[in-house]
């Protein structure tokens, strides 16, 4: 009984005192992982926020963007322009979204509208798999994939480089969103429909902003996960992995998503490492949900909610 | 059972507090066995908070609510229901999948027993006491009057009938203490005076003590036996109707004199 | 002319409130039932009982249990196939250590085994609702897999990590194993839905099911009536974690045969979930619809071209097949949100006046 307690909480611990420069290596690394599972927990805020669907496919989406643009590169389409077609075709698809799944579904429950949007993620993977292919592929942006060595601790230029546009684009973002005439329209849908739409705010034209919006995101997650780990169908998998970072952060809260990306990256990085061994490892699938789960029942409205005062 | 006297609620000093907003402010009253109180005051007087607060769903910041003698200023909203506390709500909060039978059938749900396995096997016991309570059910749509939306979801009827199926979801659960939140806004003169009569018969017929908010001062002053009137959170007057409209610090709150 | 309630007056509460008050739909689900344990044994062939009629049953099974906490009690829960996995993993273990425990004893018993991992779980859905939960219970499907997974103690140490169904008989039948035969494992599976339909029928209509849907419809008004929420909704997890054991019992034994833990992976809950939406959340009629269309819809689809005379490669078709399973299920949602219990409903109610609708 006491072995167990000094394995479980001293011995980590000790290990982390006892390698500083290891120590630091794994919370980079949690940052890094962090940045990405911010990326895609962004895409499904935009979305929740502006049209309350809880968007499943967000993950396929990345997975998509990502196949669309490999196949363009594999057929010799220069990389900047291949980018912009990437572009181009997201933004098709939000437009093909809004009138083909959204529009018909208008003031349905917000399961009915989950639901399609798993319906969407079943299209979407046998759609850009019949385009191009099932097979894995490497994605080549020109980032070479070496690590350098500062003062004793390794740093991948891949991961570093993901991160800095990961951090770029989520600024971006918080901008548009806190800045702009259309972000402040965004929001305003997102708090009221009906309002939003007697004040003359364009429902439509606005969720065909947000999936567009949420397509580009798509798309940086797509390379920079593809660049790590080649493209193949356990992309899309990744929506999963950023479930938890919402519920840390709040569905609805951009500064959430990047703050909850983080503690969810660094926390299953350490878990993973200086605990993970004592349970047989593996433990990547559900600790960041526990992790999520456990900060929950002692926080209900998440990391930025407010308290809801419940009027009756 | 013999009624001990006494008051059946007694309100003592109730604050209730939202951050720092005070929306209560040491509010007391009582309302007497067999009595139909009125609360009345402007919009943002404190009113249905302090409903609220009786029916344990905010709990006071200072004072103590009592019950038939007994402090009960800190339970849940499900202990407040088992003491005999029924209320109906501002905005209509009718169980909008269910059938108007079903949703006054949940009014009955402290009165059932639970037997778990007789209950999935549908057998003996079990469905015994659902057709007893059918029953009842039955009787209190006969006496409001809705024999033929039985089997109507609730959410499907327009306005006026949701608020008379959920005083029949209160009153199914035989309350001794009736709170009703504005029970006839947005009712049209007629569906007004069929509330007021059924108000009336249930208060007569079944001895129930009703405490409800209501802003038709005319409707007040014919149906209740006591008006308590708030603004601000505080209670500035309290009494029969008629010498209530009399009092100057009331007409001064519903007549817009300048709070200095 | 035939569908007809007219002369048929109800004298009593009692007659009211049966499940089927209108005497041609008694007549019509008595033969149905009847029928349902009289002739696919005889007339089904080994292909239709083991790869049509009794994964329908199974997963109709696992969709009212699914169906009780969402549908009803209006918990949404992506946990379906953790519940399912524990189910199937004591099942397991129950059969393999005490050999002569009758099998039927082995499915209640497992149920119960699931019923209180599912209050566990439930726990969260006191303090957190809606997607939030949803989320929640996607770490018990996670943490569930990972567990059968990582400890052998679950596989009795087999190598290859799978769980196979033992030989049990009933009634001196084999209805298990890989010596059972389709038509024997097709009966007890009937059973056991049928039973189980019955009482997930006769909670959802009585004194339980009016407090989950009152919880699910206006949780404050529900509270201030004396629903005790805690109380309610764990009833609710636990009951439907019960079905979905029974069924994830039933997933190996009566239908597989023998299963890794991938069978009980994250696409079978949605599976389930995409069961209960079609069918019509807050119907026990709607699950079995569901189920049948689920489980029959990929068969269809993968013999249409076949059928059609195209010949296809075998990635294209698996394509294809995803696409249009996905087309569908949005084509089905947006024709009939409330899902085809409601379609059925509302084909019903046109029957009664036909052929005179006015």
């Amino acid at each position: 009984m006491l072995d167990l307690l000094y394995a479980v909480a001293v011995a980590p611990f000790r290990d982390m005192a006892g390698a500083p420069a290891f120590l630091i290596e794994v919370l980079i690394g949690g940052v890094f992982a962090g940045l990405m599972y911010s990326l895609v927990a962004l895409g499904f805020v935009l979305i929740f926020k502006a049209s309350g669907v809880f968007n499943f496919a967000q993950g396929v989406m990345v997975l998509f963007a990502a196949l669309t643009l490999v196949g363009l590169l594999e057929r010799g389409v220069p990389v900047l322009v291949a980018l912009a077609l990437t572009t181009v075709v997201m933004v098709a698809l939000a437009f093909a979204i809004e009138r083909l799944v959204l529009r018909p579904l208008v003031n349905q429950a917000h399961i009915i509208l989950f639901m399609a949007t798993i319906g969407l993620n079943f299209f979407l993977e046998g759609f850009g798999e019949m385009l191009w292919g099932a097979n894995v592929k490497k994605l080549d942006i020109g980032i070479p994939d070496r690590s350098f060595i500062v003062r004793g601790v390794q740093i991948n230029q891949l991961e570093l480089t993901a991160a800095a546009t990961a951090a770029v684009l989520v600024t971006v973002l918080a901008v548009f969103f806190q800045r702009t005439r259309i972000g402040r329209a965004l929001r305003a849908v997102a708090d009221d429909h009906e309002a939003a739409l007697s004040i003359g705010v364009p429902l439509r034209t606005i969720w065909v902003v947000v999936w567009s919006v949420a397509g580009v995101v798509a798309i940086v997650a797509g390379l920079m996960w593809g660049a790590k780990s080649g493209v193949q169908f356990s992309l899309s998998l990744i929506a999963l992995k950023a479930l938890p970072v919402l519920i840390l952060g709040g569905f609805e809260s951009v500064p959430g998503a990047i703050v909850g990306g983080l503690i969810i990256g660094v926390g299953e990085k350490l878990g993973e490492v200086y605990w993970g061994p004592l349970v047989g490892g593996a433990i990547e699938n559900w600790f960041a949900y526990v992790l999520a789960l456990a900060f929950l029942l002692a926080r209900p409205q998440g990391l930025f909610g407010e308290k809801i005062i419940e009027r009756v | 059972m013999t009624a001990p006297a006494g008051p059946l609620l007694e309100v003592d000093g109730v604050s209730v507090r939202f951050g720092a907003l005070v929306a209560v402010n040491r509010v007391s009253l009582r309302v007497g066995r067999r009595e139909i109180v009125a609360i009345i005051g402007p919009n943002g007087a404190g009113k249905t908070t302090l409903l609220n607060a009786v029916s344990g769903f905010y709990h006071p910041y200072e004072g103590t609510i009592a019950f038939e003698g007994r402090d009960r200023t800190h339970l849940a909203p499900p202990d407040v229901a088992a003491l005999g506390i029924a209320r109906t709500f501002q905005n209509v909060a009718l169980f909008k999948g269910m059938s108007v039978l079903d949703n006054i059938m949940t009014g009955r749900l402290l009165k059932m027993s639970g037997s778990f396995l007789l209950e999935a096997l549908y057998w003996g016991p079990a469905r015994r006491q659902e057709l007893e309570h059918r029953a009842f059910v039955e009787r209190i749509i006969d006496f409001l009057e809705i024999q033929a939306i039985r089997k109507t979801p609730a959410g499907r009827l327009p306005y006026g009938l949701q608020k008379r199926v959920e005083l029949a979801r209160a009153l199914a659960a035989e309350p001794k203490l009736l709170l009703l939140d504005e029970p006839m806004a947005g009712m049209n003169v007629e569906e007004k005076e069929d509330m007021c009569r059924f108000i009336l018969d249930v208060n007569q017929e079944f001895g129930t003590t009703i405490a409800l908010i209501e802003h038709d001062m005319g409707v007040v002053m014919d149906i209740s036996d006591r008006v308590v009137v708030l603004d601000y959170g505080r209670k500035i007057g309290d009494g029969p109707p008629a010498e209530v409209r009399r009092d100057q610090a009331v007409l001064d709150a519903y007549l817009g004199v300048a709070h200095a | 002319m035939i569908y007809r309630e007219a002369g048929q007056f109800k004298t009593t509460y009692a007659a009211d409130q049966a499940v089927f008050s209108i005497v041609q739909d008694r007549v019509a689900v008595a033969a149905a039932v009847v029928g349902a344990f009289v002739v696919p044994p005889l007339v089904a062939s080994e292909y239709w009982l083991q790869a049509v009629l009794i994964p329908f049953l199974v997963y109709a099974l696992a969709a009212i249990g699914l169906n009780l906490l969402t549908g009803y009690a209006g918990q949404l829960s992506l946990g379906t196939g953790g519940f399912m996995a524990v189910g199937a993993y004591s099942a397991f273990k129950l059969a393999t250590a005490f050999p002569h425990l009758n099998v039927l004893v082995v499915f209640v018993l497992s149920g119960l085994v699931a019923a209180g991992v599912g209050l566990v779980f439930g726990i969260p859905s006191l303090r957190i609702k809606g997607f939030y939960l949803a989320v929640a219970t996607l770490a018990s499907q996670f943490f569930l897999v990972w567990l059968f997974n990582k400890v052998a103690w679950f596989t009795n140490y087999a190598s290859s990590g799978t769980i196979t169904a033992p030989d049990r008989t009933l009634f001196g039948v084999v209805i298990t194993g890989p010596n059972s035969a389709p038509s024997a494992r097709y009966l007890v599976a009937l059973g056991l839905v049928a039973v189980f339909a019955v009482i997930a029928k006769n909670l959802v209509r009585g004194r339980i099911g009016r407090s989950w849907m009152a919880i699910r419809d206006r949780d404050i008004a529900a509270e201030i009536i004396g629903v005790r929420p805690l109380r309610t909704k764990l009833l609710a997890f636990g009951i439907s974690s019960f079905y979905c054991g029974v069924a994830g019992a039933g997933l190996v034994f009566l239908y597989l045969g023998s299963a890794e833990t991938l069978a009980f992976d994250i696409s079978i809950s949605f599976l389930v979930l995409f069961m209960v939406i079609i069918g019509g959340l807050g119907s026990i009629l709607g699950s079995f619809l569901g189920a049948a269309f689920i489980v029959l819809m990929p068969i269809v689809l993968a013999n249409a071209p076949h059928a059609l005379g195209l010949r296809l490669p075998v990635a294209l078709q698996k394509q294809i097949e995803l696409m249009v399973f996905g087309g569908l299920i949005i084509f089905f949602l947006i024709v009939e949100p409330r899902g085809l219990a409601r379609l059925w409903q509302i084909t019903k109610e046109k029957l009664r006046l036909w052929p005179f609708p006015h």
